[in-house]
């Protein structure tokens, strides 16, 4: 265990419908410059969703949703979750 | 090029048009890694295997893409094989009480689909190809005016007489008459440079494993974004949307139920890569050995070509018959005396051989492909030659 506890961080924590979208996400993401980590989709997001979700540092969310508009590929769901 | 190894590495292998052989080292190497290192099932969980297996099938996917001209790869699906994708896109569009037009040179993997739909209540309508397998769109055009037609379904090119259909004025006909164009592209893609947004058909089934140069058992099929297709197959599709009863709408999702082919997909997409790079040059191979081919075939006395003429463009198979040998004789002479692989018979194209005056005993079939020499061409033709004096 690290004495010092890490700093929360915010993330916004995006869905996809299905695996390919989510891994077309993350290319245009990288595309634009923003990195997003794929993660297991949090339940946050609703059942509807494929397994896996893209998280960006919230202060990227902006960015990163105006980019994926930009190429039609907006998340299905979106949801602030710390740390996750 | 390369050589097959193994026990049949003396074979003159002329059967390309069944199945391509030997496989690129690429699509080799795609396969092993696929069973070796991408061990996951891809679109189930996220952990760092199932999540690398995914982005390969992802990258795969759009290779494929990308080499077929399909501007959005969520609409080009995998497949286990291009008879599978006829069904989809066959039984996913007709209904019972729709009128379709179909050309006389089809596979059985439209025909049979086919006639099952006929069976309840589908009405078809055959336009006959002419002697060289080709269909008129003069004559397709005046049967799809004649009644309401809900789709008019043609091959792109023939595995029988390897006549290339002019698919572009076939869409233009489909769409001025408001029905959609099917296309089965088993013969074409790989060996033409097929591109689908310029063709606009509405579905489009490929063939993994003959032109395209991917392992067997795999398939592709587009689907035109706007076109709604029931799904043949309902099932697992992973992800959170386990949570329905109901399959999703979403593509590739909703026409890919179950766990797929991954080594087959993977193996496909880096065949996809490999034509993007080499496919001019290997088309370009392809066609000498078939004009070296089809002369030399015309100069043996007594063999009848089928299909266009030498100096029309075909792709890479050359179906012939003897005045006197049947060719289930001369395949067999083939193969045992000299080593040539070739297929005798129908081909699973009865329709196409009834077109073009086959029927009766079908013929021989001779498909060259990527690591086919002239000197094979010449083995082939010298047996021929041996074989009919
Ligand atoms: C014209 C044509 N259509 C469809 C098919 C079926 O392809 P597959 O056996 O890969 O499903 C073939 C295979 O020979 C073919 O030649």
């Amino acid at each position: 265990m690290s004495a010092v506890a890490a700093e929360r961080r915010t993330y916004l924590v995006l869905g996809f419908a299905t695996t390919h979208q989510a891994l077309d996400a993350e290319r245009v993401l990288l595309e634009c410059g923003v990195t997003a980590k794929l993660i297991p989709a949090p339940i946050e997001l609703g059942g509807a969703l494929c397994g896996i979700a893209l998280r960006v540092p919230a202060e990227k969310s902006e960015e990163a949703e105006n980019c994926l508009s930009r190429a039609s590929l907006p998340a299905e769901a979106t949801v602030r979750m710390e740390d996750y | 090029m390369s050589r097959p190894e193994g026990p049949h590495s003396n074979m003159t292998y002329l059967d390309h048009a069944a199945t391509s052989w030997p496989k690129p080292a690429p699509v080799v190497d795609s396969v092993a890694r696929a069973l070796v290192e991408l061990g996951g099932n891809p679109g189930r969980g996220a952990h760092a295997l199932a999540l690398s297996t995914s982005r390969a099938v992802f990258e795969a996917r759009r290779t494929c893409s990308e080499l077929l001209g399909v501007a959005d790869s969520r609409s080009l699906l995998f497949q286990p094989s291009c008879t599978v994708a006829c069904n989809v896109m066959l039984k996913g569009t007709l209904r019972r009480g729709d009128r379709v037009v179909v050309g006389s040179m089809e596979h059985n993997a439209v025909v049979r689909p086919l006639a099952r739909l006929k069976a309840e209540g589908l009405k078809v309508e055959i336009v006959r190809a002419d002697s060289a397998g080709l269909i008129d769109p003069a004559d397709v055009e005046r049967v799809v005016r004649s009644g309401p037609t809900r789709a008019l379904i043609c091959q792109h090119a023939s595995n029988v007489t390897g006549t290339i259909q002019p698919l572009g004025d076939l869409a233009d006909i489909a769409h001025e008459n408001g029905a959609i164009l099917l296309v089965d592209g088993a013969q074409a893609a790989g060996h033409l440079s097929v591109d689908i947004d310029s063709i606009r058909p509405d579905g489009y089934a490929a063939s993994g494993h003959k032109g395209m140069l991917g392992p067997p058992g795999i398939g592709l099929l587009y689907l035109s974004p706007e076109l709604e297709v029931a799904e043949l197959i309902q099932g697992g599709t992973g992800g959170g949307s386990s949570a329905s009863s109901e399959m999703p709408s979403h593509r590739p999702d909703r026409y890919e139920a179950g766990s797929g082919n991954t080594p087959g997909m993977t193996g496909l997409g880096a065949a996809a890569g490999l034509l993007a790079e080499k496919g001019d040059s290997f088309r370009e191979h392809s066609s000498d050995l078939m004009r070296q081919l089809h002369e030399g075939v015309l100069d043996i006395a007594g063999f009848r070509v089928l299909g266009p003429p030498p100096e029309e463009p075909r792709v890479p198979l050359l179906s012939i018959v003897h005045k006197t040998i049947e060719p289930d004789r001369i395949a067999f002479l083939l193969d045992r005396d000299y080593s040539v692989a070739a297929r005798a018979g129908l081909h699973c194209a009865a329709w196409a051989h009834e077109s073009v005056g086959s029927l009766a005993g079908g013929a021989v079939r001779l498909s060259v492909g990527w690591t086919t020499q002239a000197k094979d061409v010449d083995r082939a033709l010298c047996a021929l030659r041996e074989i009919v004096s």
